[in-house]
């Protein structure tokens, strides 16, 4: 590895002729008390986003929803280009559009008026109301705004009209939590406003997928097929974060798919609720515990072969469904694909960095492959994450090489620092924002985890399940021979 | 919205809030102001504010700059962010000390709790030494990103243009204001400029160093480039120095030759027009080949402000016929430009939303949609082929930069996943 100061990702290297010029000439050792992101003030390369942006990919993936942002334009305009940029489709958000005035009264005008604005122009199923910091601290009622709107609109529109509209209220102030909180604070809003008991008891499952890309969620379908379970996914952007290109379009557009707001009803008579990221999603199965005593299995997050194992029996238990023949033959091409594969990943040093249920999963697969997680960083603090790593570093740490470094809710600023310590390292996993760091430190990365913007595809390419462990494997496989071995010849595998 | 009518010659109303509920392009007075000075090399960035708008406010014309947050969080909301401030200006300074200043961006959190920020500022400037200045950008405390743009450029006024101790002129120096060096336009703008034997001095903000903005006012020149962002420090810079400004532009042909011989006289140099008609020629061989595919297509323009007007007429030059020209927040002047420049019929537009680009695509039907990012993947589920203008694919600008546009102009109207798509 060599050590020189990061072009601090900062500089504007718009093209590749322009050289990068390093803010400081040569790496010098930092000042240790600036190290530690629990230290200090200041936050650098912060690895989460704010928790509205969470509530808004969770009401992205309902049938024909479009979130209502409770806030200034930047804050829907933003999380716009975020979504667009990810996953190369439209995203509509409609804004409150805070202006000095809603900064004095409250955003009450905005809302009421908003709400209609919304409805006359798009005709939605679903409004998810989002707050943001400003709405949060100016403490609008958002229930009673609602309220108020729905009545001025009943009045336009007629209560048979109104009736076909449901609002859904999620509370997300962005200072009080990360975008893993967001989605997980709209898994719980929408089946506590919507899921209601009926006493006909289903064979269905409740699937909460959490931050999963679309290629995850229909892995997880496939799975559910083979089983031969029904269930609902909440929240399924599947479909309407990536949409076919079927021209021509009616008009408004709405992408196909989301889950139905008649289906999360329905979540209330289900099996069992399996929330597949503890963090994000896993309040939505607990509230469906509590108040319909539905049992809840909250994780482990199925990346690899033991948790995956752990879902398909948890699944099989909840349902008496069997694990078919084919999810088993699944199963043994991935072993076999692991020990075809074994003497490239075995003590090979990685780091994980990404949001807590990322991470947790993609380290534990990387210590069934046999690799020496070095450094684990989650971007969003979180408990069950720090439970989980420490669980899985202990049944594995035998076969380390090193001690693993665990950070829990710092920035990568503290994570790549760290990294620059270390002698050796031979890969990291991650998503977009460890780009810079990897080739600072010259070493390969393989992109996993949100957000990746910086390449086509990924949130296409599922990472759980055998099927997209294999996946995963084949990409962790290539990016140490492209390292390795960079001269064909001696690539003869 | 207004159809343009060459009897009635009106305008779109424009300066217009934005109405609630509406899926709005524009963005917040924070994202203007980071459009703004987000290219400043040697000063802290530092956003007073929750991480997410850090997170966000990174990302700049593509581009990813080195941003800092003081990372609010629930404690800061409700007891106060005051000494916080002051230890995260003190950290980044110390994590980079080479920083010739901090700016401290303000946001929507920061602003309603009502701290006092100037004097946690003053108090970190001297501690640390440097300039700390704030920049008050709540993301709700304007229409658009427009007021940010005004709020920076006020900053920068205040603070960087001007301050350094020599006064005489620079013989061939000139700024650029309203050129934020979006994939190489600003080298394009140099060359051209180097051959009328002028040097940038200063773009505001695609390359503006402190050390270049203090040597601002020795110009003899201001070029703006956008005038949404230009106009408002050319005038200050009029006032206060007595700096001449000229509007021009450097998209298109015809464009860009008068821009060259605007400045080229303002400087008195000879042989301007051999210089001009030669490139156009090289240029005109170069799209040549491209014009025959882009000839009487339709397309639709949406960009930020400015350039809707400048880029009518390229497009007009490849033989285009524009039949929407719009903007987030245009000013008069911006569609009055427009006006001038599109045909009878096409549609001029301010501030439209999401819903009325839909409608307008849709009934429309435009060969080629030219916009941002956002309005990119709905053209596309609409069958309707997109150019990002101007951050993906460029330079735009200049001669060589026409050949370019007139080429991914092509090559996006001709291509043939629109067949296959079954469009």
């Amino acid at each position: 590895m060599k050590l020189t100061e990061i072009p601090v990702d900062g500089i504007p290297y718009d093209h590749l002729r322009i050289k990068k010029i390093p803010v400081t000439p040569a790496y010098a050792p930092r000042d240790q008390e600036l190290l530690a992101a629990s230290s200090r003030a200041l936050v650098v390369n912060p690895d989460r986003i704010c928790m509205p942006i969470g509530a808004m990919w969770a009401v992205l993936g309902v049938h024909r929803a479009i979130p209502f942002v409770q806030g200034a334009q930047g804050c829907t305009t933003y999380a716009r280009y975020t979504f667009s940029r990810i996953f190369k489709e439209p995203a509509t958000i409609a804004t409150a559009s805070f202006h000095e005035d809603a900064a004095v009264f409250g955003g009450r005008r905005n809302l009421v008026e908003g709400l209609r604005n919304l409805v006359v122009r798009y005709w939605p199923e679903v409004i998810g109301v989002v707050t943001t910091c400003s709405s949060e601290i100016m403490g609008d009622d958002i229930g009673a705004f609602i309220k108020e709107a729905r009545e001025k609109l009943q009045a336009e529109i007629g209560p048979e009209k109104m009736a076909q509209i449901t609002i859904v209220p999620v509370n997300t102030p962005s200072f009080a939590g990360s975008h893993v909180e967001g989605y997980d604070r709209a898994a719980k809003a929408f089946v506590q406003t919507l899921a209601t008991r009926r006493d006909a008891p289903s064979n269905r499952v409740n699937i909460i997928p959490g931050l999963f890309y679309p290629g995850d969620i229909r892995e997880i379908k496939h799975i559910l097929r083979e089983m031969g379970i029904e269930s609902t996914i909440l929240f399924d952007i599947s479909d309407t974060l990536d949409a076919p290109l079927e021209p021509p379009q009616s008009i408004p557009y709405y992408p196909p798919g989301g889950t139905d707001v008649a289906e999360i009803k329905e979540m209330a008579n289900a099996a069992a609720s399996f929330a597949l990221q503890p963090d994000a999603g896993g309040s939505g199965a607990r509230f469906l515990e509590r108040k319909f005593a539905i049992p809840a299995v909250v994780g482990p997050v199925p990346v690899g072969i033991a948790a995956t194992d752990t879902l398909l029996q948890n699944l099989s238990n909840a349902t008496g469904c069997s694990i078919s023949p084919a999810l088993r033959a699944e199963r043994g091409r991935l072993v076999d694909a692991m020990a075809d594969t074994f003497h490239h990943t075995m003590m090979k040093r990685v780091a994980v960095f990404g949001d807590p249920d990322y991470v947790a999963g993609i380290t534990q697969f990387a210590c069934e492959l046999g690799m020496t997680p070095v450094a684990v960083s989650a971007g969003t603090e979180s408990k069950s994450f720090a439970a989980t790593v420490e669980a899985t570093l202990s049944q594995y740490g035998h076969l380390f090489l090193d001690q693993p470094k665990v950070f829990n809710g710092g920035d990568l600023f503290e994570f790549e620092e760290y990294l620059k310590t270390l002698p050796r390292l031979d890969l990291i996993i991650g998503n977009s924002k460890g780009v810079d760091i990897a080739r600072e430190l010259e070493v390969p990365i393989v992109r996993a985890g949100f957000p990746i913007y910086d390449r086509f595809g990924y949130q296409k390419r599922p990472i759980v399940g055998y099927r997209g462990a294999e996946l995963l494997l084949y990409e962790i496989a290539n990016a140490v021979l492209d390292y390795r071995y960079p001269d064909d010849r001696t690539q003869q595998l | 919205m207004v159809i343009k009518d060459r009897e009635l010659q009106v305008l779109p109303e424009c300066s217009r809030p934005t109405l609630p509920g509406v899926v709005s392009e524009r963005a917040c007075v924070f994202y203007g102001a980071r459009w703004m000075l987000a290219a400043i090399p040697d000063v802290i960035h530092l956003v007073h504010g929750p991480v997410g708008c850090a997170y966000y406010g990174r990302t700049v014309r593509r581009k990813s700059y080195r941003l800092l947050s003081t990372g609010l969080d629930e404690r800061d909301i409700v007891f106060g962010a005051g000494d916080k401030l002051f230890n995260a200006i003190a950290a980044s300074t110390a994590r980079y000390p080479e920083a010739r200043a901090v700016l401290v961006y303000v946001t929507c959190a920061a602003g309603l709790t009502g701290e006092d920020i100037a004097a946690a500022c003053k108090r970190a400037a001297g501690e640390t030494g440097r300039k700390v200045i704030p920049v008050n950008s709540p993301g709700f405390c304007g229409r658009s990103q427009a007021t940010g743009h005004d709020i920076a450029a006020a900053m920068l006024l205040d603070y960087f243009i001007g301050t350094g101790r020599t006064r005489e002129l620079i013989d061939n120096a000139v700024n650029i204001l309203g050129e934020f060096d979006i994939e190489g336009d600003l080298n394009e703008i140099e060359k051209l400029l180097s051959r009328l034997g002028l040097r940038v001095n200063c773009a505001f903000s695609g390359r503006a160093s402190t050390s270049a903005m203090a040597d601002a006012h020795r110009a003899r020149l201001n070029i703006i480039h956008c005038r949404r962002t230009g106009q408002t420090l050319a005038d200050a810079m009029q006032e206060r120095f007595g700096t001449p400004s000229l509007k021009v532009s450097f998209f298109g042909l015809a464009e860009t030759a008068s821009a060259m011989r605007a400045v080229g006289g303002f400087f008195g140099v000879v042989g301007v027009d051999e210089i001009i008609s030669r490139a156009i020629q090289k240029a005109q061989n170069e799209a040549a080949p491209f014009l025959q595919r882009t000839a009487g297509k339709r397309v639709a323009l949406f960009f930020g402000a400015s350039r809707i007007g400048s880029m009518a007429k390229a497009f007009k030059e490849l033989g285009m016929e524009v039949i929407m020209a719009g903007s987030q927040f245009g000013c008069r002047d911006d569609y009055r430009e427009a006006e001038a420049k599109v045909a009878n019929g096409a549609v001029l537009i301010d501030d439209a939303h999401d819903k009325e680009l839909e409608e307008l695509i849709h009934n429309q039907r435009p060969h080629l949609l030219v916009g941002g990012t956002k309005e990119k993947y709905l053209a596309h589920k609409m069958g309707v082929p997109f150019l990002v203008f101007p951050q993906e694919m460029g330079p735009f600008a200049g001669f060589r930069g026409f050949v370019n546009l007139a080429r991914q102009a092509a090559g996006l109207v001709s291509g043939p996943v629109w067949r296959l798509a079954g469009v």
